[in-house]
């Protein structure tokens, strides 16, 4: 199938390793969004790592997606041997310059028009153009100074090419940037290189620019960037340092924020899906009074449909909802209903979700159940569907060490399910309410710390045991979803934003 | 010669006296052996043809011939030698050394052919008056040589420095062993000597190298595919080999200075002698060439590229190249150093040798010149091999080009100015490149990681 082609559009969605050829919760969220607003043409810039890191398309493109466009920010060089040239040293003065301000950590004015200025020069036969960055001797003289100056790793050409892969996408961009079809409004799901291409093109084009960010983009490359082995550590065991990270990990990591920095300063408005992760912009160099929170939202009719499937009885059934991989600590799941069954031995445990993705973890999962002695107790049922599973639960478990705002919970809540859950993401926040109105409606659960069976056990085993409770914390619940997590809500305030932003546009 | 060093290192890593001067001494037969060889070699057969072979003049004609069949195989092949060679380094480098044989048979396939079509065709149409015999063994002779040329660089390129010195060494004493039986059949018996040895010469690598690499093809041409096959290489080669021949074909071909001697060929006493008798103070320069190159120079060269390649420091990696460009200056100031020592020795005898041969003492000035000039060949050719290990094969093509360029001019204006100018082409155009090609390895030293890291994106 070959790719929508429109001249323009009204809204411009750039989306780094997300929609439409990967599958996920942000994935799915582009999706409903799209779908939400058939008023809007959209057009999709996809921007990947490498071509063969991708297959088909994972969804099937709204009608009201009228052009994509599909980019790699790592290309193989050309192999080709280059001329010696000596570069713009005035241009690169100032790429030092910028970085000074990086070091310093604080955002200001003159930093924000410095980078306008570089981002000015980018383009082919400029300053500072891809071939001056690749192959000028200014900016070889730039980057050997900066080794000798900061590099705490001794290795140069891990340096050197940390830095050129790093960089090199840059310019990718900035010829995305040039060649992107014009829209009304630019909308970035993450920031990383898909925001700061929408700092570049707001930059370049007066457009405005918003920002939705479901995880935190810098934290999970944190994450990633910790268990990627190709990033070398080349200190001696002298020079090694264990307080210390790897310095080129520090430096991607550092990268990275920056990016995000960049996004933030040119975005008109920036949301986060909820309050703890709107604080963390603020404090990655968000400017607060353009952040705002919407959580993402629930179809609330197909979710009623489930709750009237419900009977009276409470089932005594815990069951977690999602992936058995270690980021959703199965494990503590399966101590904690050691818990529950020594309490009630009717109790049971189910694990709803693909066991595919890291099978060694769930082999580990499966052999623990064995020395807790819970193979009565304890089942796998793959992947389920949540219509026909959530009558059959009696409480929803999430142990995970790492949430953002889990839909399973919102979904559990409209159909009736309370939860126990760990306190991460915006957990507290579901279970608990965030401003007064919505503690008011009452606990829909309970909250416990990570990796605590022994209290995450009792909390479920309490809330299965006292019927009354269960009761409140459905309403709770089922009130809560109703009022602050549907569907509608979600588009109500995107329709909001949108609205506003192509008017300030067009005004401009 | 790229992987001589190996050895070398082996060698002076005995660590005594004795190791480092057989370290020089393999080094100078390596570096030079196939030159000067095949100059000591027609000087001793003619030596000891003197009185014997009648008329003498068939002894001239003998030298002239071979001569021109050495220039001009190495002309013809030396299109060949540097590509092959990256062709062979570039194989082992992967670990791909079941392609080498085969391509080894294609390439002699090819040499074969072309130089057996170019001497048939020089036979039968340049030289009406002579025997049958003399132009077979011509035509024989030509192709033999060529095959040396390409079965010496594979030999080098597999290391086998031993059995080159080895074969070189019987080769060149059956030779001159047949040469002496056969002089009483006049110029065709020392052709026909000279045939028999550079004969045993080749059978005996030829030997040598099926024996030791087995290979289940015997002819391909992946030499010739555009993945692995540099033209410029080719180009160098070609210009380099043509540039030093190029002021002696002058001076054969004019008028003035060159005489007939047979058929078409054409020689110059006065320029040949002091020319071929300078060449032989090549010897020790090559040997100080070859170990300072080959050993010192390659160490910190590999250093430099493992630093890079492994995670060196910065400062490391200066350090290397900087150590790299000392070792090429060192290497250069005692390739001077020895090549006039070596200078200063032959022009003490020159007078002798040149009352031996008859030659005219008016042409001692030119001796002097040559010598000098010599010294800078072997300075040109440290340069070249500079640029060949720092894969700089645009600057190969202009350095060797110019050098032809020159060599060509240079040598028709010097014979225009006159017998005091004689012997200044040479020096010239060869200082001139020589020049350059210093000023070139200082940039190219002086930028050596910016180049390595920002030129070549991989």
């Amino acid at each position: 199938m070959t790719p929508p082609r429109a001249d323009s559009a009204d809204i411009c969605l750039l989306l780094e390793g997300t929609f439409p050829y990967v599958s996920g919760g942000v994935s799915s969220w582009v999706n409903q969004i799209i779908r939400g607003f058939p008023e809007y043409r959209f057009a999709c810039c996809f921007v990947g790592s490498r071509a063969e890191d991708y297959g088909e398309m994972k969804y099937t493109l709204p009608d009201n997606v009228v052009h994509l466009e599909v980019h790699y920010l790592h290309q193989p060089g050309d192999g080709a041997e280059h001329k010696a040239h000596d570069g713009d040293r005035v241009a690169f003065d100032k790429v030092d310059q910028f970085h000074r301000m990086l070091s310093s950590g604080r955002v200001s004015d003159s930093r924000n028009r410095l980078f306008a200025e570089l981002v000015d020069q980018l383009g082919d036969g400029q300053g500072l153009c891809e071939s001056a960055f690749l192959h000028s001797r200014a900016s070889w003289d730039l980057i050997t100074d900066h080794y000798r100056r900061h590099s705490r790793d001794p290795s140069f050409v891990d340096y050197f090419w940390t830095v050129r892969t790093m960089h090199a996408p840059i310019w990718v961009l900035k010829r995305i940037a040039d060649d992107l079809i014009p829209a009304r409004l630019y909308h970035t799901v993450s920031t990383g290189y898909a925001g700061f291409l929408g700092a570049m093109l707001k930059h370049q084009t007066g457009r405005p620019l918003l920002l939705s960010e479901h995880g935190i983009y810098t934290k999970e490359r944190r994450i990633d960037l910790f268990q990627s082995e190709w990033i070398t550590d080349n200190r001696s065991m002298v020079e090694k340092n264990n307080t210390e990270m790897a310095y080129f990990r520090e430096k991607w990591i550092r990268f990275f924020q920056e990016l995000g920095r960049e996004c933030y300063q040119a975005s008109d408005r920036i949301v986060a899906l909820y309050e703890n992760n709107r604080l963390r912009q603020v404090e990655d160099g968000a400017p607060p009074q353009r952040t705002l929170n919407i959580p993402n939202g629930i179809n609330l009719t197909a979710m009623r449909e489930v709750r009237a499937r419900r009977n009276e009885e409470i089932p005594p059934v815990a069951c977690l909802i999602g992936r058995v991989v270690p980021i959703k600590d199965v494990k503590t799941f399966l101590r904690a209903m050691r818990t529950v069954a020594n309490l009630m031995p009717e109790a049971q445990g189910w694990i709803a979700g693909p066991e595919d993705e890291d099978p060694e973890y769930a082999a580990e999962c499966r052999a623990l159940i064995h020395s807790l002695q819970l193979d009565d107790h304890v089942h796998f049922l793959g992947f389920q569907n949540i219509a026909d599973l959530l009558p059959k639960v009696g409480v929803i478990v999430l142990s995970s060490i790492s949430e953002a705002l889990p839909l399973v919970l919102l979904e559990g809540f409209a159909a009736g399910v309370p939860a126990v859950s760990t306190d991460v993401g915006s957990c507290r926040q579901l279970i608990e309410g965030l401003d007064e109105e919505d503690r008011a409606l009452g606990s829909a659960g309970e909250v416990v710390g990570i990796a605590n069976p022994e209290a995450l056990g009792r909390a479920v085993a309490g809330l299965l045991r006292d019927p009354e409770r269960w009761r409140a914390a459905q309403q709770a619940g089922i009130q809560r979803a109703e009022a602050y997590y549907t569907q509608e809500r979600m588009f109500a305030s995107y329709r909001a934003l949108y609205q506003s932003l192509l008017n300030d546009g067009e005004a401009r | 010669m790229a992987g001589i060093g190996f050895e070398l290192r082996k060698l002076l890593r005995q660590d005594t006296l004795l190791g480092l001067l057989r370290a020089y001494a393999y080094a100078g037969v390596i570096g030079s052996g196939p030159w000067v060889l095949s100059i000591i070699g027609i000087l001793i057969v003619g030596l000891i043809s003197l009185g014997v072979v009648s008329p003498a003049v068939a002894v001239t004609q003998f030298q002239v011939t071979v001569t021109y069949i050495i220039a001009f195989s190495l002309v013809l092949t030396g299109t060949l030698q540097l590509a092959f060679t990256r062709f062979c380094a570039d194989r082992l480098f992967e670990e791909r050394e079941d392609m080498i044989l085969p391509n080894f048979g294609g390439v002699t396939l090819l040499v074969t052919l072309v130089s057996g079509v170019l001497a048939l065709l020089a036979a039968l149409f340049l030289f009406p008056g002579q025997s049958v015999l003399f132009r077979t063994v011509l035509v024989a002779c030509f192709v033999v040589v060529s095959n040396i040329w390409i079965a010496t660089i594979f030999l080098s390129g597999m290391k086998q420095y031993r059995s080159i010195v080895l074969l070189y060494g019987v080769g060149y004493a059956i030779t001159v062993g047949a040469a002496f039986l056969l002089r009483g059949f006049d110029l065709e018996g020392l052709l026909l000597g000279y045939l028999i040895g550079q004969s045993a010469l080749l059978s005996g690598m030829l030997v040598l190298i099926l024996r030791g690499y087995p290979s289940k093809r015997s002819v391909a041409f992946e030499l010739f595919d555009k993945r692995w096959l540099y033209p410029s290489l080719m180009l160098v080669g070609l210009f380099f080999n043509a540039g030093v021949w190029a002021d002696k074909f002058i001076f054969w071909m004019d008028a003035s200075t060159g005489s007939p001697v047979i058929g078409p060929l054409r020689a110059s006493l006065i320029y040949d002698i002091p020319v071929f008798l300078s060449y032989l103070s090549l010897i020790p320069g090559m040997a100080v060439f070859l170990v300072r190159m080959e050993t010192d120079f390659v160490e910190y060269y590999s250093n430099f590229y493992d630093a890079v390649r492994e995670g060196g420091s910065l400062s490391y990696i200066e350090d290397m190249r900087n150590q790299m460009a000392t070792t090429i200056r060192v290497g250069i100031f005692e390739i001077l150093k020895i090549q006039a020592i070596a200078a200063l020795l032959l022009i003490t005898v020159a007078r002798d040798i040149f009352g031996l041969l008859g030659i005219s003492e008016l042409y001692l000035p030119l001796l002097r010149v040559q010598l000098v000039a010599t010294a800078l060949q072997v300075v040109f050719l440290a340069i070249i091999n500079v640029f060949c290990y720092l894969d700089q094969r645009r600057i190969l093509v202009l350095l060797t080009g110019l050098f032809l360029v020159l060599n060509v001019v240079f040598t028709l204006i010097s014979l225009r100015l006159g017998p005091q100018f004689f012997g200044y082409g040479f020096l010239l155009a060869l200082a001139v490149s020589v020049g350059l090609g210093l000023w070139l390895v200082q940039r190219s030293m002086g930028r050596l990681e910016y180049q390595t890291f920002m030129l070549r994106s991989g």
